[in-house]
């Protein structure tokens, strides 16, 4: 399914007279089966944009277009159902994804709402808990007495017990342990290679360098950059009005060549990194 | 909640007292002027808050099928000596019109001057003016400062509770709930599982707002200063001035 | 060193939990100190802070706070010199608008209302949220929740200030930022920070590494030490700094002295064999 946005504009709260504007005539694309990132400042609007994809949020104005589903200001709220199968949605703030009395009832609560039988959900719990790093045991706690990080995992099995096409992620990885981050990030990237989509938000520009094919940058609600993310990161335009801050490799090959080496292309993995500092060093 | 109109100005207290006071006027209204005088001073005050009138007709969709019904008893229930028209024991007639409008312009009166109220004053503004409208009760021991702060967390809880019923709908919505679809009695059903969740989260929400509150100080509302102010001026005096006025015109237009 | 918070064989255990959450924890923290504490989720270091502040209850052990040990009649005291920034920023607004919720802090110390608007412009400047005074904290972003939850207890000027992953969602600019003031303040007004964090770069501006795991700690030391540790880290959760992971990916081929090496010291080191050769 491809996400296309075109001019689409939010603003919140257009009930009440204290309206602001949330995304500001946003024309998007977002490719089936990449791995895309969204990165942006602090209320820039990603969690906004990201919203819409799902239809939790209706547009002002403007058009998105998921595979054949067409959203506007006046869809209503009929029917949203086969859409929200396909797209699956980690928000945020984990705690704010929970909802039910116990961890499995939790990541059951998907699965049976889109058709699976309890046998079948409860299978499918047992299997995403091992998924994202937690034991079976942690099944009969209440989702409200676990640590932010363990919430968050739970909230990651939520998703993904219902198995959809297209996952968003809204900064999964705020509050996890590094080990549990790159093991998350890793599995995202599985379910990519494996023929999903995955759109990614967040504040980790090594994440981005390491597992995104894509990406776009939001600034004050507008799309100002996209492509891939190699590019964008060696986008001078970007780097000298800070729009955007460099991954940790780009950054130490940035202070590299200040004294001897020479990049033409700013790395941005530590493996790219790496392969050029031998090569310059030893001339292989 | 930014806004620079006079009645944004008004001291929180004034309005508040004036609102009630103006709610129970409007039942003083009896006759085709003093209706008018009333309609054409709330529509002066709107004006005056710089709001679109949108937002005052939106104030009315929520009670409207009550509107609606009440509107609908005095037509067709009015009893009558000259009725234009008679079926069983419904009538309708002259003097039913009549009373359905007055009715029906109470209803916008109150629905109007409320609404302004409360686009022009914070929740916070207003649990300051019952506690300072209160404070006299202190002499006779009654624990104003108490009932005030409990009131000011219940004003707080239900904005909270309301955002936490947006979130469990959400994420239940991204999980595959429709809760737009169906019937009245299908759609109120689909709200029932919020209910449990929404009981369960408010509970870890008073626990945690508890212990934010704790570890910021907060002990038991003795010996707290106050960020908000009210400031009676003028404006208010004036206010309270004009009211008197529009009191003894509506009593001259009632026996008129 | 003047000891700032001393703890002495703490444990806690959540009702109708199967495991201690904290378990025979001893810790002296000194004044004007950065001491970061890592570890895997659930280790802990959510339910330490809540203990120090007296919001939950040991079940045995002490804590003492500036030379105190903490019982009920002194906890207030204690709560005054510490500031905590809770880990989700989301339930912990009091006010209707940002300025009210910054406002409640310095309400309670019962401060004047003049310095009162002073202190919360101030604090809402210093985390660069004043546009937002007026907003209901509910409607903000993320990372501008947390911000504000900052100036809350910036506002205060508390001794002690915990930050429980209080930047997590911040942009890398925004972190810089904070990060930097925190360090600036703690050196102008002798504060005391510790800072819970799962990102190991923030852990190199504080001056001690206290790592948790299953509610013990299994290391504490300087930066340098913890570092050291190489591939170990990964035990704890953590991830080792970037200038070590470069490092094992250049080791095949390229001459580099054994150990830990700052960013800035492996600098030095390539720009040495690139000019050699
Ligand atoms: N419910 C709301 N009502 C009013 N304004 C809102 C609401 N939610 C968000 N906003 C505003 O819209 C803008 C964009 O918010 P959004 O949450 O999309 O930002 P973001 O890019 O996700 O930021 P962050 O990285 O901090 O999460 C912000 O300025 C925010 O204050
Ligand atoms: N309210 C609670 N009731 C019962 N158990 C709890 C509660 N809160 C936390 N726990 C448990 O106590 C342990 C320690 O939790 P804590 O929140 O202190 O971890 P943490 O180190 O802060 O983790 P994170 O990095 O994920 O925030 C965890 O195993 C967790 O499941
Ligand atoms: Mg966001
Ligand atoms: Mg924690």
């Amino acid at each position: 399914m491809e996400i296309t946005f075109e001019h689409v504009t939010h603003s919140y709260d257009v009930n009440s007279p204290t309206a602001n504007l949330g995304l500001d005539d946003v024309t998007l694309k977002i490719k089936n089966g990449l791995f895309t990132a969204i990165i942006g400042q602090t209320g820039s609007g990603k969690s906004t944009l990201v919203r819409h994809i799902n239809a939790l949020l209706k547009p002002t104005s403007g058009t998105i277009t998921i595979g054949d589903r067409v959203i506007t200001s006046d869809t209503n709220n009929k029917n949203l159902k086969p859409l929200r199968k396909q797209i699956g949605m980690v928000f945020q703030f984990p705690e704010s994804q929970l909802f039910e009395e116990t961890v499995e009832k939790d990541i059951m609560f998907g699965p049976m709402n889109f058709g699976a039988t309890e046998t079948e959900a409860r299978e499918a719990a047992r299997t995403v808990i091992k998924l994202v790093g937690l034991d079976e045991s942690y099944l009969t706690q209440s989702p409200f007495d676990l640590s932010g990080g363990q919430m968050r995992r739970v909230a990651i099995a939520g998703v993904l017990a219902s198995d959809p096409e297209t996952i968003i992620l809204d900064e999964p990885t705020a509050g996890l342990d590094p080990v549990g981050r790159k093991e998350i990030m890793s599995l995202f990237k599985d379910l990519q290679v494996k023929g999903k989509t995955i759109i990614l938000i967040t504040h980790n520009m090594d994440d981005v360098a390491n597992y995104a094919d894509a990406m776009a940058v939001i600034h004050r609600g507008k799309l100002i950059a996209q492509g891939f993310p190699k590019e964008v990161f060696n986008n001078q335009e970007l780097l000298k009005n800070d729009l955007i801050t460099l991954p940790k490799s780009a950054e130490f090959a940035k202070g590299l060549m200040q004294q001897g080496f020479h990049f033409d292309k700013l790395p941005i993995t530590i493996d790219e990194l790496g392969t050029e500092i031998k090569h310059q060093l030893n001339g292989d | 909640m930014p806004g620079d109109s006079i009645i944004y100005r008004l001291d929180p207290r004034g309005k508040f007292l004036l609102t009630f006071y103006f709610v129970g006027i409007v039942f003083l209204a009896n006759n085709v002027a003093s209706y008018a005088f009333l309609l054409a001073f709330v529509l002066f005050a709107v004006y005056l808050s710089k709001i679109n009138f949108g937002f005052f007709i939106k104030g009315l969709q929520p009670i409207f099928w009550l509107i609606l019904f009440t509107v609908a008893l005095q037509l067709f229930f009015t009893p009558s000596n000259h009725p234009i028209w008679h079926w069983g024991f419904l009538t309708f007639s002259k003097e039913g019109m009549v009373i359905a409008a007055y009715i029906f312009i109470r209803f916008v009166l109150i629905i109007f001057i409320s609404t302004l109220l409360t686009l022009t004053t914070t929740p916070i503004e207003i649990s300051d003016s019952i506690e300072s409208i209160l404070k006299p009760l202190k002499k006779i021991n009654f624990p104003v400062t108490q009932v005030a702060l409990m009131l000011s967390i219940a004003l707080r809880f239900v904005p909270l509770l309301v955002d936490e019923t947006t979130k469990i709908m959400d994420a239940q919505r991204a999980r595959g709930v429709d809760f737009g679809e169906g019937g009245l009695i299908k759609r109120i059903k689909s709200f029932v599982p919020i209910l449990i969740p929404l009981f369960v989260s408010s509970f870890s929400i008073a626990y945690d707002l508890a212990i934010a509150m704790e570890s910021r100080g907060y002990k038991d509302g003795e010996g707290r200063s106050k960020y908000r102010v009210l400031n009676w001026s003028k404006r208010d005096n004036f206010m309270i001035l004009f009211m008197t006025v529009l009191t003894i015109i509506l009593l001259f237009l009632r026996s008129y | 060193m003047e000891k700032i918070i001393s703890i002495a064989n703490l444990n806690y255990t959540y009702p109708d939990a199967k495991q201690a959450a904290i378990n025979d924890l001893s810790l002296d923290i000194y004044k004007n100190e950065w001491i970061s504490i890592v570890g895997k989720n659930g280790s802990g270091k959510s339910t330490l802070t809540k203990l120090i502040d007296g919001l939950i209850e040991a079940d045995s052990g002490t804590i003492s706070v500036a030379g105190q040990i903490i019982n009920e009649d002194n906890i207030w005291e204690a709560r005054k010199k510490i500031g905590i920034i809770f880990q989700n920023p989301d339930h912990q607004f009091v006010g209707a608008t940002v300025e009210d919720d910054v406002a409640f802090g310095l309400e309670n110390q019962g401060m004047p209302r003049e310095q009162m608007v002073k202190e919360i412009d101030r604090a809402l400047e210093l985390v660069k949220m004043s546009d937002f005074k007026k907003r209901d904290p509910q409607s903000l972003s993320g990372g501008q929740k947390q911000r504000v939850a900052i100036a809350g207890v910036l506002a205060t000027k508390p001794q002690i200030i915990i930050m429980d992953e209080s930047t997590s969602m911040l942009d890398p600019d925004g972190r810089k930022t904070v990060l930097n003031l925190v360090q600036q303040l703690r050196k102008e007004q002798d504060l005391t920070i510790i800072s819970i964090t799962h990102d190991i770069e923030e852990t190199e501006l504080s001056q001690r590494i206290v790592v948790l795991n299953t509610g013990k700690i299994v290391k504490d030391g300087k930066p340098v030490e913890i570092y050291d540790l190489g591939t170990d880290l990964r035990k704890y959760g953590l991830e080792e700094p970037f200038s070590s992971k470069l490092m094992s990916t250049l080791r095949d081929t390229v001459k580099l002295p054994e150990g830990y090496l700052s960013e800035e010291e492996l600098e030095q080191q390539l720009w040495k064999l690139h000019s050699n050769m």
